[in-house]
């Protein structure tokens, strides 16, 4: 007793002895332990395998099939000198942050109005929420005839009587970007608002009275007490919405293949071609490795961040 | 239940014992292709059915979708080493594709024929990368054609087409002034391209075959690229803008209408006015594009199949009778009938009904072409370059074409640059 009464610093509870256990009960946690192990092994293996791979093939000269003559890093200079990936990271920067920011004010918005104990609230969630459950592909192609000058928006408004209405915005090299950057927006913004909802559900209803006492508008109400107290659930829906932009390929594909030109290519769209258009194995490598970097980049901080107010040991979550 | 299971597997695999042993015996040919539907999958099924009566079984497994789709999976059946005994493949590509996969060879088969000597000399090329033929040619479009609106025409008062690029010029000012879009055009990026290639082709086929085809640098930098570059942008003044992003087939209804003035895409763009019901010297007229070298220009694109070494004796029977089949004039005729296309041989005659004018003028251009040396490659259909440059060529021309804050001089400082960087 008094050898296992010595506690380790920093150790909250002295530890007890161990009732001592039959092996056979063991086999079932050891069963667990062998098949989760496994899996993830699996699972790891084949991301973190064929990410080094990919990292490996991009310093090769690889065509049509992997080779390993090794380049170094041309393709990563010829890449960062290329127009193609220049007009990309431009256009993912302006969809970036246009559709994060904009997905996430519009879902906050929707949340903070559904918020009002209104009547029909589950048809309205539904209904935000359903763009959801569509591919970016149909959003796209959607949005593609709705946008069109030819046949959608500007066609119909020009049919109700104003002949001299312009909504060209779909096939203008400047402003087809956000045409993009709408469709995405309307595809996620009914995610965040669950995600809202959800955290503003969860305060105690204290906090409103005390507001309420206080004299608190509603607005400021919001803006200062709810939002501030759901701050994790904001960050992670922001987090989501990044690597969602980052990834995003079939929405571009659908609505605008990459044009008018290339104005609305995007880096994804770039990998693609390199490997599968232009059968340029290394080159399209080199560009999914940047790709992955990042997502590394925007990904590294919120870990940090995560870890930093674990440390603090504060928050839920 | 599980007597039942068992039993009825074990019929099936008794089944594709049985239907694999005869197989082994008889020459067949596997094929992947893209020609699943329409036109194409017709043609592709008459092909099957000459081969077939030549005893041999036709294995023929289409890959609809884009050419990548297929592509993909001949990429993995080569990587899985089982490739198919044939597959569709066109241009440049045959010699890179042949690089990573073994293919046989058809010396023998084609000598013993006088196909050789009745075909695009260019064309004959591509097809025997290293100087031996592993690849037939099947069939030939003209790029270069130019599809008027006869409603268009009618209503400026012209009956024919433009000859040279001041007369298309003349004439679309003309129907712009009588509120004409002149020019039907998509704008996808293949098409941006080959526009370019037609102003250049048109103006100097020569200098086509330098700067794109040979990717001399001088050529590139030189004075004819440069009136391409120019003539292009005033293409593009006369397109409508709202179209880009899309098909060039979508204006075929509006273009017959007569709300566009002229197309320029290759051949098959009739037998898509043919399926239509619109007939040729009543809705639409038909000929090759402005020229102004005086002499005939043919603009080439050429799909091809590639012979695949699979090692097994079947299928090299069925290869070598395919083969045969292919460079035949009976599956000339048959095979350009169906699609719209024109033989690859010169020698073959399109008097039949089945044929369209316009398959006849393309024809009759093509000889004339090569006599004048001036038969050309594709950039935009992947004839003239690989895919990797093609693509680095495709960004520049299909950005100036969207973008008309880009002068002419600055995009052919562009286009150097690019074959600079992929040369």
């Amino acid at each position: 007793m008094s050898e296992t009464a010595i506690t380790m610093p920093g150790q909250a509870r002295p530890a007890r002895p161990v009732p001592r256990r039959s092996w056979l009960s063991e086999i079932p946690d050891l069963l667990t332990r062998i098949v989760a192990g496994v899996i993830a092994t699996a699972a790891v293996g084949y991301v973190v395998g064929f990410t080094l791979w990919t990292v490996l093939i991009s310093f090769t000269d690889s065509t049509l099939l992997p080779e390993y003559n090794f380049v170094g890093f041309k393709h990563y200079w010829q890449l960062l000198n290329s127009r193609i990936w220049q007009v990309a990271y431009l256009n993912l920067t302006i969809y970036g942050l246009g559709f994060i920011l904009g997905a996430t004010g519009v879902g906050l918005l929707l949340a903070i109005l559904i918020d009002q104990k209104i009547r029909g609230e589950n048809v309205l969630r539904t209904i935000y929420l359903y763009p959801m459950a569509l591919s970016f592909v149909v959003t796209g192609t959607v949005w593609a005839w709705l946008l069109n000058p030819t046949i959608g928006v500007e066609q119909f408004v020009r049919g109700l009587g104003w002949t001299q209405f312009k909504f060209g915005w779909l096939v203008d090299r400047d402003l087809a970007i956000y045409c993009v950057v709408i469709a995405a927006i309307w595809q996620a913004s009914g995610f965040a608002m669950a995600l809202f909802l959800a955290g503003l559900r969860s305060l105690d209803g204290d906090l409103y009275k005390a507001a309420a006492i206080d004299g608190a508008s509603p607005a400021r109400m919001y803006l200062r007490i709810m939002v501030p107290a759901i701050w994790p659930i904001v960050v992670s829906v922001l987090v989501i919405l990044l690597q969602t932009a980052i990834k995003t390929y079939d929405l571009v594909r659908a609505l605008t293949a990459g044009g008018p030109g290339i104005a609305t290519t995007l880096p994804t769209n770039v990998v693609y071609d390199y490997m599968f258009q232009r059968g340029l194995m290394g080159a399209g490598s080199a560009a999914a490795v940047m790709l992955l970097l990042s997502l590394l980049i925007v990904l590294l901080p919120y870990a940090i961040f995560q870890r930093l107010r674990r440390g603090k040991g504060g928050g839920h979550g | 239940m599980k007597a039942s299971l068992f039993r009825t597997t074990g019929l099936a695999l008794l089944a594709a014992c049985l239907a694999q042993a005869p197989a082994t015996a008889e020459p067949r040919l596997t094929v992947i292709s893209q020609w699943s539907a329409g036109s194409e999958g017709a043609a592709m099924d008459a092909f099957g059915k000459m081969v077939t009566e030549k005893g041999v079984k036709w294995e023929h497994s289409p890959v609809s979708g884009f050419t990548t789709d297929m592509m993909n999976k001949l990429r993995a059946d080569i990587i899985a080493g089982r490739p198919p005994a044939a597959s569709q493949l066109k241009g440049p590509e045959i010699k890179a594709w042949s690089a990573i996969g073994a293919t046989i060879n058809l010396n023998d088969v084609v000598k013993a024929t006088d196909y050789e000597k009745n075909i695009s000399a260019d064309l004959a090329k591509i097809h025997k990368p290293k100087g031996d033929w592993i690849a037939l040619p099947l069939q030939i479009y003209r790029v270069n054609t130019l599809f008027a609106s006869k409603k268009a025409m009618d209503k400026i008062g012209a009956t024919e087409l433009p000859k040279t690029w001041d007369e298309f010029n003349a004439l679309s000012a003309k129907m712009a002034a009588a509120g004409i879009t002149p020019v039907a055009h998509g704008g996808i990026g293949w098409a941006d391209t080959m526009y370019f290639e037609l102003a250049l082709a048109g103006i100097s086929a020569d200098a086509y075959r330098k700067a794109i085809m040979e990717l001399d640098d001088k050529s590139l930098r030189g004075p004819e690229v440069l009136a391409a570059f120019k003539q292009l942008r005033q293409l593009t003044k006369w397109m409508n803008p709202a179209n880009a992003g899309q098909h060039w087939s979508v204006f075929l209804p509006a273009l017959m209408k007569g709300e566009y003035g002229f197309l320029m895409m290759g051949g098959w763009a009739s037998g898509v006015l043919k399926k239509g019901n619109f007939e040729e010297g009543k809705d639409f007229l038909c000929g090759a594009t402005p020229n102004n070298t005086g002499k005939p220009v043919f603009d080439m694109n050429a799909d091809g199949m590639i012979f695949w070494d699979t090692k097994n004796a079947d299928l090299l029977a069925g290869q070598k009778a395919t083969a045969q089949v292919a460079m035949s004039k009976e599956f000339a005729k048959a095979f350009t009938q169906i699609n719209g296309s024109i033989p690859v041989r010169t020698d073959i005659d399109l008097s039949d009904a089945g044929f369209q004018d316009c398959q006849r003028d393309a024809a009759k251009n093509l000889s004339g072409a090569i006599a004048a040396n001036q038969a050309i490659m594709s950039l935009g259909h992947n004839m003239a370059q690989t895919s990797p440059v093609t693509a680095a060529l495709r960004d520049v021309l299909t950005e100036y074409v969207h973008n008309d804050k880009i002068t002419p001089e600055e995009a052919q400082k562009r286009l150097a640059d690019a074959a600079d960087t992929v040369r």
